[in-house]
C-alpha cells in the first residue's frame, strides 16, 4: 500500500481554461432570462444569485487544488525534501499561497458586490454590478496564470514519481555514476531500469520490489553522486541525497574496483567518507563491483587498504552509531564483491544486505511497546508430555509415493472438461461419476424420491435384512409363547345360546344409548344442556319443573310451554304446529283469553304500507301475472322494446357523462411561461 | 504443500470446502475452477466430492468430520445425504445429528483423535461426536470465542489458533490435543482460521489473500513438505517479527 498517492490529484487547469470553466458553469446552472417587467427585488435576487454562484464555483475549485497538493511540512520528510529538491519548496508554497489568497479575495469581492446589489435600483444597474463583480474575479484569476501553470507541471511530475514507502524494508544503492547500481537493480528485481555505459544514465529514483525470506523488499536505485560540497550538487544528485538521508534502508555503497567508471578507488572512498554522516544508524555494505575485470587479489596494497578502511567505517556506522572497537577482521562482513556482468556474487550481496537490515529492524522493534502483543505468535506451544506416538498422521501410501516420485502428472480435471464443453455456465458437471458403489453399473440408476407416498430414504437401511429377521424371530417367539399359554389354560370356552342372546341385548342397548345421546346432542344445538352427572336420576326435566312450580303455587303452563318449544329443533313440523296452534287458538282458547288481548290484523296492516326492505329480494320479473304463458309474453315484449335502443348504442342515463370536455374557464386567458396547468 | 485458492472471489475457502484425511467435500459453485483446485491435488488419493449441504454451499461450516465419519446438520436433505453416502467409502460413517447449533463446522474442530466442541453443545451430540468420529471430546473455547471450529484448525500433526490466544491457553490446548500449536492469522491478517484454511495431514489450501509469511507458518506447523514447527521460532522469527510489529 503506497503511503501517498500523488496519482489521484486532479488536473489544474490553465488560467484561461479555468475562467471558461467557471463562467460557463455559472451560465449553465443559473437562470438566464431577466425581464424588465419584474419587480426590482426579483431582479436583484437574479443577479445576486449569479455573483454568488460564480464565487462558489471558484471557491470549490481552488479548495480542491489546495487540498490535493500535499503540504511539504506535513508529509514524510523524505517526500518533503524530495519535493523541495525537485520543485523548490519556496516556489511551491508561494504558488499555493497565492491561490489561497486569490480564493479569499474572490470571497470578499463577492460579498461586497452582493451588498451593493442590494441597493441596485434598476435592472441596468444591477446588471452592471454583476458584470463588474464577475470581471474582477476573472482579472484576479488571470493574475494566477503563472502559479496555475507551475502547479500543473508539478502535478504531472508528481504523478510520475515512484511510489516509495518510507517505512518498509528497503535496499538503497549509491555510489559514483556508472559503477553498476542499475545493473544490480535489474538483477535482483524485475524493475528493468535503463542501463547505459555513460554517466548519469539514471536521472531520478527508481523503485523495484523483490521477495526474500517471505517478506517483500523495496529496492531503490539512485542517480550517481559526485564528490563535491552539498551546495554544488545538482537536482539529480540531490534526489540521491534525500533518499539516503531519510529512508531507514540498508545502504549498498557500490565501488567500481576496475576504475572503468572513470574514478579511482581513492576518489570513490573520498566520496564515501564525505557522505558517511548520512549512513549513521543504518546497515552499510561496501560492495566491490566489476571483479570480472579486476579481481580483489590483484588490487594494489594501497587500494586494498582503502577498501578495508571503508569497510571498517561501514561496520562502525551500522552499529547504532556507537563507534565500537572491532576485531581485526570484523570489517569482512561489510566488504563484499560481485560482478553484475557475470552475475557472480550478486545474490550473496543481496542476502547479506537483507539479513543485516532485518536484524537491525528486529532489534529496534524488540525494544518497542508493540512487541509484547505478538510474543504469542512467535512461539510454538509443545505438549508437556511430548507428541503422542499412538496418534500417527494418517497419510495414504499413494501420497507418499507420489511425493517421492515428484512427478507432475497432468490429469484431466473437471476444469479442463468444462473448458472443452462450453465453459462455465454451459457445462454441467456429472455428480454421479465418482460414486463408490458395489456395482459400477448402478451409478446412473434413477432413484425415485417418493414412491407410493413414502419417502424412499426412510426405508433405506443397510441392516434392513438383519432387522427384519430379528423382528420375524421375535414375532414367532411371541406366537409360540401364546400357544403355550393357551394350551396351559385350556383356551377360551365357547358361549352358550343363552349367553349369546344376552350379549346381543347388551350390545343393542349400548348402541341405543349412544344413538340417543348423539341425537340429543345434535338437537340441543348450542343451548345449555344439563350434564348427565348433575341429573343422574333423570328428575330434572320439564315435568319435574312443572311439579316444583305447582308446589310453590305458580302457574307453570307458560314456562313449560316455552321450555318445550325451546327444546325442539328447527324443523318443518315446528312451524306447522305453530300455525295449527294459532288456528286452534281461535276456537279452543276463545273463551279463556280476554277480547282486548287479541290482536286482529286488518288488510291495511302496517306491513302493507311500508316500502320494501332493501334486504329483501326484488320481485321476480313477470311475477304477479296470471299464468306462465302471460308472464312469458310480457317478458318477450319488454325485451323487444329494449332491442332498438341497444342496437343504436344510444347513450343512456347509466352511462358516464362529461358535460364539457374543454371548459372555457380553464383554457382561456394569458399563459405566463407557456403552461396552462396552473390550476 | 499449501495452495492458495478462492471460491467465487471469496478468500474464505474454509466455508466452502471440508477436507479430512479420507475425503474432501467441495461446494457446488458456478464453475468447476474451485473444485479442480482440490481435484488436481487430491483426486488420486481420496474422493473429492461436490455436494450441497442443507441446500447451501457452506459445506465447510455446516459439516464436521474426520477419516472415520462425517456429521451433517439436521437440515440436510435426504437426497444430499444419499449423494454423500454414495460418494464416500463405506468405512466413513455419515450421520445426520439433531443439534440446535446446526453450523457444525463452526462448533466442532477435530482431527482423527480429538475433537474440541462448543461449550453449549448437548450431551447427546457429544456422545454422537465421540461415537461417529471415534475421538475424545472436550468442551473448549479459543481466545474467549466459543466457536472453536471457526477460530482454530488442527490436523494430526499440528494446529493453528486465533492470533489473540494467550500463551497459557496455547500451552493448555497443546497438552489437551497433544500437538504443537501456534497462534497465527490467515488471509492477510484474518483471525478466522477455520474460514481461511482447509488442511489435512499432507496438504493445505488457504485463501488467495494469504501472505508468504502466513503460508510458511502454516507449512511448518502442519509439517507439510518436511517443514518442522520449530522453524517458527528459528528461521522465520525475524521475518515474523518484522511483519507483525
Amino acid at each position: 500500500m503506497p503511503l501517498y498517492n500523488f496519482k489521484q490529484m486532479h488536473v489544474v487547469p490553465s488560467a484561461a481554461a479555468f475562467i471558461d470553466i467557471v463562467l460557463s458553469r455559472t451560465q449553465r446552472q443559473t437562470p438566464t432570462v431577466c425581464r424588465s417587467g419584474w419587480k426590482i427585488s426579483r431582479v436583484r435576487q437574479f443577479y445576486m444569485r449569479k455573483v454568488k454562484h460564480t464565487q462558489q464555483t471558484w471557491h470549490e475549485a481552488l479548495t480542491q487544488i489546495l487540498e490535493d497538493f500535499p503540504r511539504v511540512d506535513d508529509i514524510h520528510p523524505f517526500y518533503g525534501d524530495l519535493l523541495n529538491v525537485l520543485y523548490d519548496k519556496d516556489h511551491y508554497k508561494l504558488a499555493l499561497g497565492q491561490l489561497n489568497v486569490a480564493r479569499s479575495l474572490i470571497d470578499k469581492l463577492a460579498q461586497d458586490y452582493i451588498r451593493l446589489l442590494k441597493y441596485g435600483d434598476s435592472l441596468y444597474r444591477c446588471k452592471c454590478l454583476k458584470r463588474a463583480a464577475l470581471g474582477r474575479m476573472v482579472t484576479l484569476m488571470k493574475r494566477q496564470a503563472a502559479s496555475l501553470k507551475y502547479l500543473e507541471q508539478v502535478r504531472q511530475h508528481m504523478s510520475r514519481l515512484p511510489s516509495v514507502d518510507p517505512n518498509v524494508r528497503t535496499l538503497l544503492m549509491c555510489g559514483y555514476p556508472n559503477v553498476g547500481k542499475s545493473s544490480f537493480m535489474n538483477l535482483v528485481t524485475r524493475a528493468d531500469v535503463e542501463v547505459e555505459p555513460y554517466a548519469f544514465t539514471t536521472k531520478s529514483l527508481y523503485v523495484g520490489h523483490m521477495d526474500y525470506r517471505y517478506l517483500r523488499w523495496q529496492v531503490i536505485d539512485t542517480p550517481g553522486l559526485l564528490d563535491r560540497p552539498l551546495e554544488d550538487r545538482n537536482t539529480i544528485e540531490m534526489q540521491s541525497i534525500t533518499a539516503l538521508a531519510h529512508l531507514r534502508a540498508a545502504i549498498l555503497y557500490i565501488v567500481d574496483i576496475s576504475e572503468e567508471c572513470g574514478y579511482s578507488i581513492a576518489q570513490q572512498a573520498a566520496l564515501f567518507h564525505s557522505i558517511k554522516p548520512l549512513f549513521v544508524n543504518k546497515p552499510v555494505l561496501i560492495v566491490c563491483n566489476k571483479i570480472d575485470v579486476t579481481s580483489m587479489e590483484s588490487l594494489g596494497e594501497k587500494d586494498q587498504k582503502i577498501l578495508t578502511e571503508m569497510a571498517k567505517e561501514a561496520g562502525r556506522l551500522g552499529l547504532s552509531g556507537a563507534f565500537l572497537e572491532h576485531s581485526a577482521d570484523g570489517y569482512k562482513g561489510s566488504l563484499l564483491s560481485m560482478t553484475t556482468l557475470k552475475e557472480d556474487g550478486v545474490m550473496a550481496v543481496r542476502n547479506t544486505a537483507c539479513d543485516q537490515l532485518l536484524e537491525h529492524r528486529v532489534e529496534a522493534k524488540m525494544k518497542g511497546k508493540r512487541f509484547g502483543d505478538v510474543l504469542n505468535r512467535i512461539r510454538v506451544a509443545m505438549p508437556n508430555s511430548g507428541i503422542n506416538p499412538d496418534r500417527p498422521p494418517v497419510i495414504p501410501s499413494s501420497v507418499t509415493q507420489a511425493q517421492a516420485m515428484d512427478e507432475d502428472n497432468q490429469k484431466k480435471t473437471e476444469k479442463d472438461l468444462q473448458e472443452e464443453r462450453g465453459g462455465a455456465g454451459v457445462y454441467s458437471a456429472d455428480f454421479h461419476k465418482h460414486y463408490l458403489l458395489e456395482n459400477d453399473s448402478w451409478k446412473y440408476d434413477i432413484m425415485p424420491e417418493i414412491w407410493d407416498g413414502h419417502n424412499i430414504i426412510d426405508f433405506v437401511d443397510a441392516d434392513i435384512d438383519a432387522k427384519l429377521e430379528e423382528l420375524q424371530q421375535e414375532e414367532e417367539e411371541l406366537l409360540a409363547k401364546f400357544e403355550r399359554q393357551r394350551a396351559q389354560f385350556g383356551g377360551i370356552p365357547e358361549l352358550t345360546a343363552e349367553e349369546r342372546s344376552l350379549l346381543e341385548d347388551i350390545r343393542a342397548r349400548k348402541a341405543k344409548i349412544i344413538a340417543d345421546h348423539r341425537r340429543a346432542k345434535a338437537v340441543a344445538d348450542n343451548r345449555g344442556v344439563i350434564p348427565k352427572k348433575h341429573n343422574t336420576d333423570g328428575s330434572l326435566n320439564t315435568s319435574g319443573m312443572r311439579r316444583s312450580l305447582e308446589r310453590m303455587g305458580m302457574d307453570p303452563s307458560l314456562a313449560v310451554e316455552r321450555a318445550r318449544r325451546q327444546s325442539r329443533g328447527r324443523s318443518a313440523d315446528r312451524s306447522r304446529n305453530a300455525s295449527s296452534r294459532a288456528a286452534g287458538a281461535e276456537d279452543e282458547e276463545m273463551e279463556d283469553v280476554p277480547e282486548a288481548m287479541k290482536r286482529v290484523h286488518s288488510t291495511k296492516s302496517r306491513s302493507m304500507s311500508r316500502g320494501r326492505s332493501l334486504s329483501l329480494m326484488a320481485p321476480k320479473k313477470g311475477s304477479g301475472l296470471k299464468d306462465v304463458a302471460i308472464k312469458n309474453k310480457a317478458l318477450k315484449m319488454a325485451d323487444r322494446a329494449q332491442r332498438r335502443m341497444n342496437k343504436l348504442a344510444r347513450r343512456g342515463e347509466a352511462d358516464r357523462h362529461i358535460p364539457c370536455l374543454r371548459p372555457k374557464h380553464l383554457l382561456t386567458g394569458t399563459r405566463g411561461i407557456g403552461k396552462n396547468q396552473r390550476r | 504443500m499449501a495452495t492458495r485458492s478462492q471460491f467465487e472471489n471469496s478468500s474464505d475457502i474454509g466455508v466452502f470446502a471440508k477436507l479430512t484425511n479420507a475425503y474432501c467435500l467441495v461446494a457446488v459453485g458456478g464453475s468447476e475452477n474451485f473444485y479442480s483446485v482440490f481435484e488436481s491435488e487430491l483426486a488420486d488419493h481420496i474422493p473429492v466430492v461436490k455436494a450441497p449441504v442443507a441446500g447451501t454451499r457452506l459445506v465447510g461450516r455446516m459439516t464436521a468430520g474426520n477419516k472415520n465419519g462425517l456429521l451433517l446438520p439436521n437440515t440436510t436433505t435426504d437426497q444430499e445425504m444419499m449423494h454423500i453416502r454414495n460418494s464416500l467409502p463405506d468405512e466413513v460413517v455419515v450421520q445426520r445429528i439433531d443439534e440446535r447449533l446446526s453450523a457444525l463446522g463452526n462448533c466442532i474442530a477435530c482431527n482423527d483423535y480429538v475433537a474440541l466442541i462448543h461449550p453449549d453443545m448437548d450431551k447427546e451430540t457429544e456422545e454422537l461426536v465421540a461415537d461417529v468420529l471415534g475421538v475424545e471430546v472436550f468442551h473448549q473455547s479459543i481466545a474467549g470465542n466459543v466457536l472453536v471450529g471457526s477460530y482454530c484448525a488442527f490436523t494430526n500433526q499440528g494446529g493453528m489458533v486465533h492470533p489473540k490466544t494467550t500463551e497459557q491457553d496455547m500451552d493448555e490446548l497443546s497438552s489437551l490435543l497433544q500437538l504443537p500449536i501456534v497462534a497465527g492469522t490467515i488471509n492477510r491478517g484474518s483471525d478466522v482460521i477455520g474460514a481461511g484454511l482447509v488442511v489435512n495431514d499432507w496438504t493445505a489450501f488457504c485463501g488467495i489473500d494469504t501472505t508468504a509469511t502466513e503460508m510458511s507458518v502454516i507449512e511448518s506447523v502442519f509439517k507439510l513438505r518436511e517443514a518442522q514447527p520449530s522453524a517458527v521460532v528459528k528461521e522465520m522469527r525475524a521475518s515474523l517479527i518484522d511483519s507483525l510489529v
